[in-house]
């Protein structure tokens, strides 16, 4: 594969002269609030609370938060329910494609602390361990009229600043890894470079690489270009094998 | 279409030696068998008595006997009624045969007990890993698996009153009822 030079330009390398600068911040924050696209993994019993607080008796539209249906284009992950240590994979491999930034919502007791499945081996039981989560709503299951408080308060946060969660992820990586390790087993990788989108968004710290991220890159292997095999009158035929 | 057992059924199983049969209800016979005899009797029911469905096989672990019990439900589409077959085996080494042969969708129940509780079936298609692919432990469904010891080495818990909790405590909101104060039973 022949390699292209795409000049990066680094926020650090950008020197910020627009005296409008943090004018224009609160602009985009209070934007972000109001356009809020919602990717909900109904992992979880706390799903059915969803259809009602989306359609017209609350009506969360009128917040301006729709559901999404792809991770790439939503802001916010919506975690309904207890997380199988399966499912939790899957969330992180969802979560790691999703674009910055991008927020995390836990709902229902069982992602605070297990709910009623605490001494379940298949369940992990502090979602915000694995993710950086910014707002959780209890209850078992909370009323939509829950779910609208929550979305407000995270708007809120999104506006005054606070809802940092995705800068946490980049900034504490290594930590965050190191639970995932602990739970899947040290050969665990994703395709999301972290380490490098951490870079690229100037936000790696100090603790974003350390031992997990050794680890990771001791055990990674190279990913693969994806094979597609179909049947045609009989033979069998390799497509997208290489793009050499 | 008779709702009842049909007095045929009856007459089958006393060509097998050493069955308990009991009728639980119109529609429904409890048969206790040695393990040995098992595939014969399903045999006799399938090919005699129209029990076609084998609607599950269910293990429980008796731990205490050192024994597992297999419970095969048989249901028949023709007397609209449910046989379930118990057998016991011994816990170790905890082997048994197949009855693939007989019913197809066994090999998926078996497959599934031999993940939840390590029984191996002898003959059956696949023993591989069915739902529980990403667990390296112990079978989970046996009865020495200490699922809460496991839970509390593997997970750490979150402080159950913060101090951010206290915050909106004093505002009145926060936990009503405490996990202690719920659990006090009443005088």
């Amino acid at each position: 594969m022949k390699e292209i030079d795409i000049p990066i330009e680094t926020s650090a390398a950008k020197r910020r002269t627009n005296p409008l600068a943090r004018v224009f911040d609160e602009l985009v924050r209070f934007c972000r609030s109001r356009s809020m696209f919602m990717l909900h993994y109904c992992t979880g019993c706390g799903a059915i609370e969803l259809p009602p607080a989306m359609t017209s008796r609350f009506d969360m539209e009128r917040l301006g938060i729709q559901p999404m249906v792809t991770p790439r284009q939503a802001d916010i992950l919506l975690i309904t329910g207890y997380v199988s240590i399966k499912t939790l994979k899957r969330v992180i491999l969802t979560y790691e494609q999703m674009g910055s930034p991008k927020y995390v919502i836990g709902i229902c007791s069982c992602t605070v602390n297990g709910g009623m499945y605490w001494q379940s081996y298949a369940t992990a039981k502090q979602l915000d361990q694995y993710l950086p989560v910014d707002l959780y709503i209890a209850g078992c299951m909370p009323r939509p009229e829950a779910v609208l408080e929550g979305m407000r308060k995270l708007m809120d946060r999104i506006r005054s600043g606070e809802a940092d969660g995705w800068e946490d992820y980049y900034r504490r990586y290594d930590w965050y890894l190191g639970n995932q390790q602990h739970l899947f087993g040290d050969d665990w990788q994703t395709p999301a470079d972290v380490i490098g989108e951490a870079s690229h968004y100037d936000l790696a710290g100090p603790g974003t690489e350390g031992e997990h991220t050794r680890l990771l890159q001791q055990c990674q292997k190279p990913l693969e270009p994806q094979q597609t095999f179909f049947q045609i009158g009989g033979s069998l035929e390799k497509k997208g094998e290489s793009h050499e | 279409m008779s709702k009842t057992v049909t007095p045929w059924l009856d007459n089958l199983l006393q060509e097998i030696e050493g069955v308990e049969i009991r009728r639980k209800d119109s529609r429904r016979v409890r048969i206790d068998i040695a393990a040995d005899s098992l595939p014969t009797l399903l045999e006799l029911l399938r090919g005699r008595a129209g029990y076609v469905h084998l609607s599950a096989i269910t293990c429980v672990d008796w731990i205490d006997e050192s024994q597992f019990e297999l419970v095969y439900q048989l249901w028949s589409y023709e007397s609209q009624s449910l046989v379930s077959a118990h057998i016991r085996i011994a816990r170790e080494p905890g082997v048994y045969v197949s009855v693939f042969d007989l019913y197809q969708p066994a090999a998926f129940f078996e497959r599934d007990i031999h993940e939840m509780f390590g029984v191996y079936f002898e003959g059956s298609p696949d023993m591989s890993k069915f739902i529980l692919t990403e667990w390296n432990g112990p079978p989970p469904m046996r009865k020495e698996f200490d699922a809460e010891a496991w839970v509390n080495e593997t997970f750490e818990w979150k402080e159950y009153q913060p101090d951010w909790l206290k915050e909106i405590t004093e505002q009145g909101g926060g936990i009503v009822k405490t996990p202690e104060e719920a659990r006090q039973k009443k005088p």
